[in-house]
């Protein structure tokens, strides 16, 4: 297809500053280390004689930082200059590395204390051997920034000239660990280690990478949901220039894994896709035709009058509803939601007789591994797995379905392959966020306070989709979420509605939508008994500190901190400022993950025309171990459910989803985003979950914001299309 | 196939390839330059913004013959060694966050800063209209901007 030279490429590859072939190599290919023996006390670290520091980033990264917040706790324990510090993306190996993956706000959490450990590890050690060459004792000696000093005879050496000596000890069982009061690099703000090479578009994503020999594949599968391929014509797409193969790809029992459809695989990217155009092929009904996003409405509506399943039922609800001066009913629902993430869904696997390599973005590089072990027949130890960078995860790459099409194609043709996803294909083949109806009951006492709640949801439950063990409900609603526990009575029901929707996890699984529901109701009970709504959620946490159970991951909550940070909110924005008319000011504030936040959204109302002008989102995510990535993570948490709450929905129509493109499956622009105003509550406790916590509540302070500005209540996502009528 | 010259990142290129065939897969799979990324196909995220003559354009709309004789810039050519003022603004507030919009989000504001060194913040976001970013980093975006051009403290 192309004439271009060997030496032409070098020259190109010069020009864009190297890495133009990615060096994918086989395990065990690569060269060795030189000059002596390097000081690799653990999985995670190595000094080399020559100085250098090299930390391996364990868990794959997507934008949350990872890749620089893990090495950075290694690096405080060890006590080097970050400066000196070369970060390097593990390779997957749990085994070595413990779990890899990339959910639920995890990272970490749960690595906060083996890779302090760690570090810790090599501190002492290098310790070690420097009082042992000094013959003094190791509790005279101190390390800091890379070098071991003995004050008393005032000796130095640095970790580099120690590395060989400290790589002959064995590594301490229980490492000292720092106290955190000396904290050098634990709480700056430290961009992203990858950054130099993203602004100057240096190859580090799945999309960037390449084998040699591979071809490049483009899948045609059932526009409509569970459909099956029925005939396919191939020959146009054969004549394609640089077209090699059309293969058939059988679907698999789970959902999950293999789709099915129709592979053209070609020398590059955009003949794969012309392939795929030229393709001609007729599908066979799953049945899928016949949903709807209003018939899924309907049913919907029609779930929610019969009985579910009762998750929890505390207090007397019936007497609390039967008894009550005044009872609140709203029904709110949620569209099904796109992950839209930026770079497209892609995967290279090199399947061999005895072997498989696999290259891509994914969150769950366990996942990869364990279905290309499932289609090949292969033993998990003859799969490596590459992580790549991951241009947006946000959920989506939780699914490994992508890579188990690459390892069917590579399989069936022997070869390399690299599938590619059109926008078309992410936005119209994606395990969406459930759509779902909440009816929401409050029974307010003669004094507007709530004396019982009772919440009866249906969704397209992701669990029930994918037929799993675990129950329908599960990460759909939340028997322990707020107000549960802060009212004398609770009931929560929850019924699943069958969908041949494909659905997963988005960002915030569950809460997305629970904290929409449940936030916004409250602001309706505030409104509707003239209360101030900060107020009211204050008077449902009561004053004392006390745990509150909470069976969802992160639990148990405390009182507290959930009081501080909507008072911190109330106190920052400040709440209840003047503001212009058709201006105003909502509130929202959700627990979930073990972190806290509250959110105060300011818009503008100009007839249908909305304009969010500010928003405050104060945090507690206990200790921060990087200042920027922390606050870029409540940055983007704010504006990425503003874009979902203003903008998102995946509609059905005819059993296909109706968007294809950004055209119409809009995200926030800069011309809509707002400033936000990021305050992280300065914590001494271990770090918690960060990544999620911020966008929950962001819907329901803009719908009170919207209510209290003269606008409507809204109580069906999206917003703007909930404006225009 | 068509023989196409033009000229990239301030050298001569050359490549047999279908006329039809947008800038975009040519850069990317025929000459290897992985910086200018693919994001939707038809103009409406903007990750694949390069320099024509100048002016930022979507290459993933843009049929290679028609940059025949002209002059392309992609992320790759912004700078020599990574320092355009943009650059380092971006490292400096630690702008990207999973960082694939990044390199047309650089490409669309230094077409802005190369025809208005110091834009209003109203100016910046016209510009930066056409590139989305999932992640939410506009706001750093445009302090970004607002410091290569000058208007660091400005809010």
């Amino acid at each position: 297809m192309t004439t271009i030279s060997r030496r032409r490429l070098l020259q190109v590859s010069a020009l864009a500053g190297g890495g133009l072939l990615l060096g994918f190599r086989w395990a065990g290919a690569a060269a060795g280390e030189e000059g002596g023996a390097s000081f690799e006390p653990n999985a995670f670290l190595a000094v080399h004689p020559d100085g250098r520091v090299v930390i391996l980033a364990k868990n794959p990264e997507m934008g949350q930082g990872v890749k620089t917040t893990l090495p950075m706790i290694v690096a405080e324990e060890l006590d080097v200059d970050w400066r000196t510090v070369t970060v390097e993306q593990a390779p997957f190996d749990e085994a070595r590395f413990g779990d890899q993956f990339a959910g639920g706000s995890q990272s970490v959490v749960e690595n906060w204390e083996p890779l302090r450990r760690a570090g810790a590890a090599g501190r002492e050690l290098l310790i070690a051997a420097a009082a042992s060459r000094w013959s003094v004792g190791a509790d005279e000696c101190s390390a800091r920034a890379g070098i071991v000093r003995h004050a008393a005879s005032g000796r130095e050496a640095s970790y580099g000239e120690l590395a060989s000596a400290a790589a002959a000890l064995e590594p301490p069982q229980e490492p000292r660990l720092k106290d955190p009061a000396s904290f050098g690099l634990v709480g700056t703000a430290i961009g992203g280690v990858d950054n130099p090479s993203i602004v100057t578009g240096k190859p580090l994503y799945g999309i960037d990478a390449e084998i040699d020999g591979m071809l490049f594949a483009a899948v045609a599968r059932s526009p409509v949901f569970g459909g099956r391929v029925r005939e396919v014509d191939e020959r146009a797409a054969r004549e394609v220039p640089g077209v090699r193969d059309v293969v058939r790809i059988e679907p698999s029992e789970d959902p999950t894994w293999l789709t099915g459809g129709v592979a053209v695989l070609a020398d590059s990217t955009w003949a794969a896709f012309e392939g795929r155009r030229a393709l001609s092929v007729e599908w066979e009904s799953g049945g899928g035709e016949a949903e709807s996003s209003d018939e899924l409405s309907r049913r919907f509506a029609a779930r929610l009058e019969e009985p579910g399943e009762v998750l929890r039922e505390t207090g007397a609800v019936a007497e609390a509803f039967a008894r009550a001066d005044r009872v609140l009913e709203a029904d709110y629902e949620v569209p099904f939601l796109s992950h839209a993430q930026m770079e497209p869904m892609n995967y290279i696997a090199d399947v061999r007789p005895d072997r498989c390599l696999l290259v891509g973005p994914t969150q769950v590089p366990g996942s990869a591994q364990g279905i290309a072990a499932a289609l090949t027949g292969l033993p998990r130890e003859a799969i490596e797995v590459r992580m790549t960078r991951i241009g947006g995860g946000f959920g989506r790459r939780l699914m490994a379905d992508y890579a188990a099409e690459a390892v069917f194609l590579s399989r069936a043709v022997g070869r390399p392959v690299k599938v590619q996803w059109s926008r078309e294909d992410d936005v119209q083949h994606d395990y969406y966020r459930p759509a779902g109806r909440y009816r929401l009951r409050a029974a307010l006492d003669a004094g507007g306070r709530i004396q019982a709640w009772e919440e009866r949801a249906t969704t397209t439950s992701r669990y029930l989709f994918r037929g799993s063990d675990a129950p329908a409900w599960r990460t759909e609603v939340f028997p322990d979420g707020f107000p549960s526990h802060h009212v004398p009575a609770f009931r929560l029901e929850y019924a699943p509605t069958a969908s041949k929707v494909s659905t997963g996890a988005w960002r915030a699984p569950g809460h997305n939508a629970t904290a929409f529901v449940d936030q916004a109701f409250l602001d309706e009970i505030a409104a509707s008994t003239g209360r101030d709504p900060v107020d009211l959620r204050l008077e449902l946490l009561g004053t004392e500190d006390r745990e509150v159970p909470y069976d969802d991951h992160g639990g148990p909550y405390r009182t507290g901190p959930f009081r501080r940070v909507i008072e911190r909110a109330r106190e920052l924005a400040p709440w209840g400022r003047t503001l212009p008319p058709g201006s105003a000011q909502g509130f929202a504030a959700h627990y979930t993950f073990g972190g806290y936040a509250a959110l105060v959204a300011e818009v503008r109302l100009d007839g249908a025309a909305l304009r969010v002008e500010r928003i405050v989102a104060v945090v507690d995510c206990g200790r921060i171990v990087n200042r920027s990535g922390a606050e870029a993570q409540v940055e983007g948490a704010v504006l990425d459910g503003l874009s979902a709450a203003l903008h998102g929905a995946a509609t059905i129509a005819g059993g296909r989803v109706e968007q294809s493109n950004f055209h119409d499956y809009e995200l926030l622009r800069i011309t809509e985003a707002p400033p936000v105003e990021v305050h992280l509550v300065e914590s001494e406790e271990s770090p918690r979950p960060l990544g999620e916590i911020a966008l929950p509540p962001v819907a329901a302070a803009v719908t009170a914001a919207i209510a209290a500005a003269g606008g409507p209540r809204i109580r069906a996502l999206p917003i703007l299309r909930a404006l225009a009528g | 196939m068509a023989r196409i010259s033009f000229r990239l990142n301030g050298e001569r290129s050359t490549v047999d390839v279908p006329g039809k065939m947008p800038l975009l897969w040519v850069l990317r799979d025929t000459l290897g330059l992985k910086g200018t990324k693919f994001g939707c196909g038809r103009a409406q995220c903007g990750a694949c913004t390069v320099h024509l003559e100048g002016r930022a354009v979507r290459s993933c709309v843009l049929a290679v013959e028609d940059v025949e004789g002209r002059a392309v810039t992609t992320i790759e050519g912004l700078s020599e060694s990574g320092d355009h003022p943009l650059q380092r603004a971006w490292v400096e507030l630690d702008v990207p966050q999973c960082g694939y919009c990044q390199a047309g989000q650089l490409m669309s504001a230094a077409a802005l800063l190369a025809g208005n060194p110091s834009p209003s913040d109203e100016e910046i976001d016209r510009a930066m209209a056409g590139n989305l970013c999932r992640c939410g980093t506009y706001g750093r975006i445009r302090r970004a901007i607002r410091r290569a051009g000058g208007r660091e403290e400005e809010r």
